[in-house]
C-alpha cells in the first residue's frame, strides 16, 4: 500500500491530471457562483440565458421515513414534485415576476445563495456531473424569513466555450416546508 | 397571553355574535383569538368527519400514513383483517409519540420510550416487564390507543370523528359533500400520486378555506399568472356564469358552472391549458377542499390560530395512459402546491389578513362577506339538486361562517342535528 501512495504522489500523470481537476473545479465554482449572483441580484433574464433548452429543473418532494425504507425518502420523476419544470415553465416563472403582479415577490424578497461543498462527480467530454449543498435565505417585506438548506445535483453541459446548466435536481432537506410559498429559484 | 387575547377570551360571548349573517359581515376576532381557536378544536375538528387520505395509501396490511385531527396525530393504519384503524399517535403510558414516519409500512409501533408496542388495530401487544415488574397489576386490554370514534370511507375517501355520537358518514355529507366528492371519485377507478406536497402559512385556517369559494380574487391575486400567458384567466372564470350549493353541516361548492353529467355535456369547459374541465370548487366542512374538478384535495390543518399546514393530495384514474398521468401530475405542479404559478401569491394575502386581526382598532371593523347577499334563489336543477346560479357572490363564504357558529355554539352533536340551519330554499 505504501509503495502505491508513493507512486501515486510521484506520478506525473496524476499530477496533471490534478491540475486538470483543479482548472475544472475552479471553472465549475466560478460558474455556480456567478450563477448564484445572477439570482440574488435578480438578474432572471441573464439566469435563463445559462439553461440549455433541454434543461430539467426539479424538486422532488421529501419525506419523514424509517430508516428501512429510506430508499423512498425522495418522490421519483414522474411522481408529485415541487418543481418539475423544463425552459418554458422556468421561463413563465421569470416572466411572472416582471408582471409587477406576482404578489409572493411585490414587493421583491431579498435572497442569498450561499453554495458550498462544490463537489464534481463525473465528467465527460462535453458534460459535468456537479454536487453542491446551498442555503437559500429569503428575507421578505418587514420581518419574514425564509432558510432553505439542501443539495443540488446538476448537470453542467459545455456549450461553445461557456457552461450551461442542463439539469438541475433539488434536494430540500425540510419534509415540512416552513414556507408560505416558493416564489425563488433554487 | 397578551391584554388583548385576554380581553376576549373573558368577553368572547356565542359564536353567532361574531357572525353578522343579516348584514354578511365576521368579526375579526374569530381569526386570532386563542380561546376561540380552542374551541375550534374541541367543537369543530373532535366533532366533525375529518378527511384522513385515500385508500390507496393505505391498500395492504402494514400500510400507515401519518395525518391529524385538529391539533391531534393520528396513525391511519390497515390492519391485518383489512380494516382500516385511525388511531392517536401517543403511547398510553407517558404520551410519547409512537410512529415519526409520515407513512410507510409496519408490524407493529413500539414505543421508543419504554417499548409498550401497540397492534395495527392499536391494542396492546407488548409491555417490557409485564409480568415482572408489573406482576399482574396491568391490563393489556385496558391499555390500547386512543382510536377515533368512527371510521368510514365514501368512495375510496376514508374519513374519521371522535366524537360517537357523530352521525353516519353519509348523513353526515348530506347531498352537497356527496355532489363535492362525486367529482374527486370519478369512476372509482383512482389512486392518490406519491408525494403530498406540505407546507406552512402564517395564517388562520378558515381564512384559507374560505378562499376556496372565491371567484372574485384570481383576476387580480393570479394576474401576473395572466399577464405573464401562462394561464390566460378571462377565457376560464366565468365569473358572470357561476354556482352554488349550500349543504347542511357548512358543506358548500361554488364556483364556475358546468353541469353534472347527465346534463347537457356541451356545457363542459375546457381550459386552454390542457384538458382539465374547470368545475365547481366543493368544501367538506371543516377543511377538506376538492380542487379543480377532483384533480387534487386540499387539506387545512390548523395548528394554531395563526398557523395552518396546507396539505396537497393528487389523484389519477389508475388506467390512465403514462402520459396522460404526466400530464396530471405536471398541471398540478405547476399550478398548485407552494411553488405552483397560482398558489404562490395565494398564501401572503392570507397571513396578512390574519395579522390584521391581532390589531385592537382593526377589530372594530368586520370584514365583508355580503356579496350578493339577497340578491339571488335557490332553484332545482335538471337533477333535482338545490342551488343558485349566478354571478361571482360570496354565498359560500357566508354559508360557512353561519355554519361555523353554530357549530361553535352547539354543546352535542344531538343540538347540532336539531339546531343547525337546513340548505336553504327561496332566496338567500
Amino acid at each position: 500500500m505504501r509503495a502505491a501512495i508513493g507512486k501515486e504522489v510521484t506520478n506525473t500523470l496524476r499530477d496533471m491530471e490534478l491540475e486538470a481537476r483543479m482548472r475544472m473545479q475552479y471553472e465549475v465554482e466560478q460558474f455556480l457562483y456567478n450563477e448564484a449572483a445572477l439570482l440574488d441580484d435578480r438578474k432572471f433574464q441573464d439566469w435563463i440565458d445559462l439553461l440549455t433548452d433541454d434543461i430539467h429543473y426539479w424538486m422532488p418532494i421529501r419525506r419523514t421515513m424509517n430508516a428501512n425504507q429510506l430508499n423512498e425518502e425522495f418522490t421519483k420523476p414522474g411522481d408529485m414534485a415541487y418543481f418539475d419544470d423544463d425552459k418554458e415553465v422556468l421561463k413563465y416563472r421569470i416572466a411572472r415576476l416582471d408582471t409587477g403582479y406576482a404578489w409572493a415577490e411585490q414587493p421583491p424578497s431579498r435572497t442569498r445563495h450561499l453554495i458550498t461543498n462544490v463537489r464534481i462527480t463525473n465528467f465527460e467530454e462535453k458534460e459535468i456531473d456537479v454536487e453542491s449543498n446551498f442555503h437559500l435565505y429569503r428575507s421578505r417585506l418587514d420581518t419574514e424569513e425564509d432558510s432553505w438548506f439542501g443539495k443540488r445535483c446538476d448537470r453542467l453541459r459545455r456549450v461553445g466555450s461557456d457552461l450551461k446548466i442542463a439539469r438541475r435536481h433539488i434536494y430540500l432537506d425540510q419534509t415540512v416546508l416552513l414556507s408560505t410559498n416558493l416564489s425563488s429559484l433554487f | 397571553m397578551n391584554q388583548a387575547t385576554k380581553a376576549s377570551a373573558r368577553d368572547a360571548g356565542p359564536a353567532s355574535s361574531y357572525v353578522d349573517t343579516e348584514n354578511g359581515l365576521v368579526d375579526r376576532t374569530i381569526f386570532s383569538d386563542e380561546a376561540i381557536y380552542h374551541r375550534e378544536l374541541e367543537r369543530i375538528f373532535a366533532r366533525a368527519w375529518n378527511f384522513m387520505c385515500h385508500e390507496s395509501q393505505v391498500k395492504e396490511a402494514g400500510d400507515f400514513f401519518l395525518t391529524r385531527i385538529g391539533e391531534d396525530q393520528v396513525i391511519v393504519t390497515r390492519d391485518k383483517k383489512g380494516a382500516v384503524n385511525v388511531l392517536l399517535n401517543s403511547c398510553r403510558h407517558r404520551g410519547n409519540t409512537l410512529c415519526r414516519a409520515e407513512q410507510g409500512k409496519a408490524r407493529s409501533f413500539m414505543c421508543p420510550y419504554h417499548g409498550w408496542n401497540y397492534g395495527l388495530d392499536g391494542k396492546l401487544v407488548g409491555v417490557p416487564g409485564y409480568e415482572e415488574f408489573y406482576r399482574g397489576g396491568l391490563d393489556r386490554d385496558e391499555w390500547g390507543l386512543g382510536h377515533a370514534a368512527q371510521v368510514d370511507s365514501y368512495k375510496g375517501f376514508i374519513f374519521a370523528t371522535m366524537d360517537p355520537d357523530a352521525p353516519g358518514l353519509l348523513e353526515y355529507l348530506g347531498e352537497t359533500g356527496r355532489v363535492g366528492l362525486d367529482i374527486a371519485a370519478k369512476d372509482e377507478n383512482i389512486e392518490v400520486l406519491p408525494g403530498i406536497q406540505k407546507n406552512r402559512i402564517g395564517c388562520n385556517w378558515k381564512l384559507a378555506v374560505d378562499n376556496l369559494f372565491d371567484w372574485y380574487h384570481p383576476t387580480i391575486s393570479h394576474a401576473s399568472s395572466d399577464r405573464s400567458d401562462f394561464f390566460p384567466l378571462q377565457d376560464t372564470l366565468y365569473q358572470m356564469n357561476q354556482m352554488v350549493m349550500l349543504g347542511d353541516y357548512g358543506h358548500a361548492i361554488a364556483g364556475p358552472f358546468v353541469k353534472p353529467e347527465g346534463e347537457d355535456a356541451a356545457s363542459d369547459v375546457e381550459n386552454t391549458y390542457g384538458t382539465q374541465p374547470i368545475m365547481p370548487h366543493p368544501n367538506i366542512f371543516p377543511n377538506l377542499w376538492i380542487a379543480l374538478n377532483g384533480t387534487q384535495l386540499s387539506l387545512r390543518l390548523p395548528r394554531g390560530p395563526f398557523e395552518t399546514e396546507i396539505w396537497w393530495f393528487t389523484l389519477v384514474q389508475k388506467d390512465l395512459p403514462a402520459e396522460e398521468r404526466r400530464k396530471t401530475q405536471l398541471f398540478a405542479t405547476h399550478f398548485f402546491g407552494p411553488g405552483g404559478l397560482l398558489e404562490q401569491d395565494d398564501g401572503e394575502n392570507w397571513a396578512h389578513s390574519t395579522r390584521a386581526t391581532k390589531g385592537i382598532a382593526n377589530r372594530r371593523y368586520p370584514l365583508h362577506y355580503a356579496m350578493g347577499k339577497g340578491k339571488d334563489k335557490v332553484v332545482d336543477s335538471p337533477l333535482g339538486h338545490k342551488r343558485v346560479e349566478t354571478v361571482v357572490n360570496e354565498h359560500g363564504q357566508l354559508w360557512t361562517y353561519k355554519a361555523w357558529a353554530e357549530w361553535m355554539d352547539a354543546d352535542s352533536w344531538d343540538e347540532l342535528k336539531q339546531n343547525h340551519t337546513p340548505a336553504p330554499t327561496g332566496r338567500i
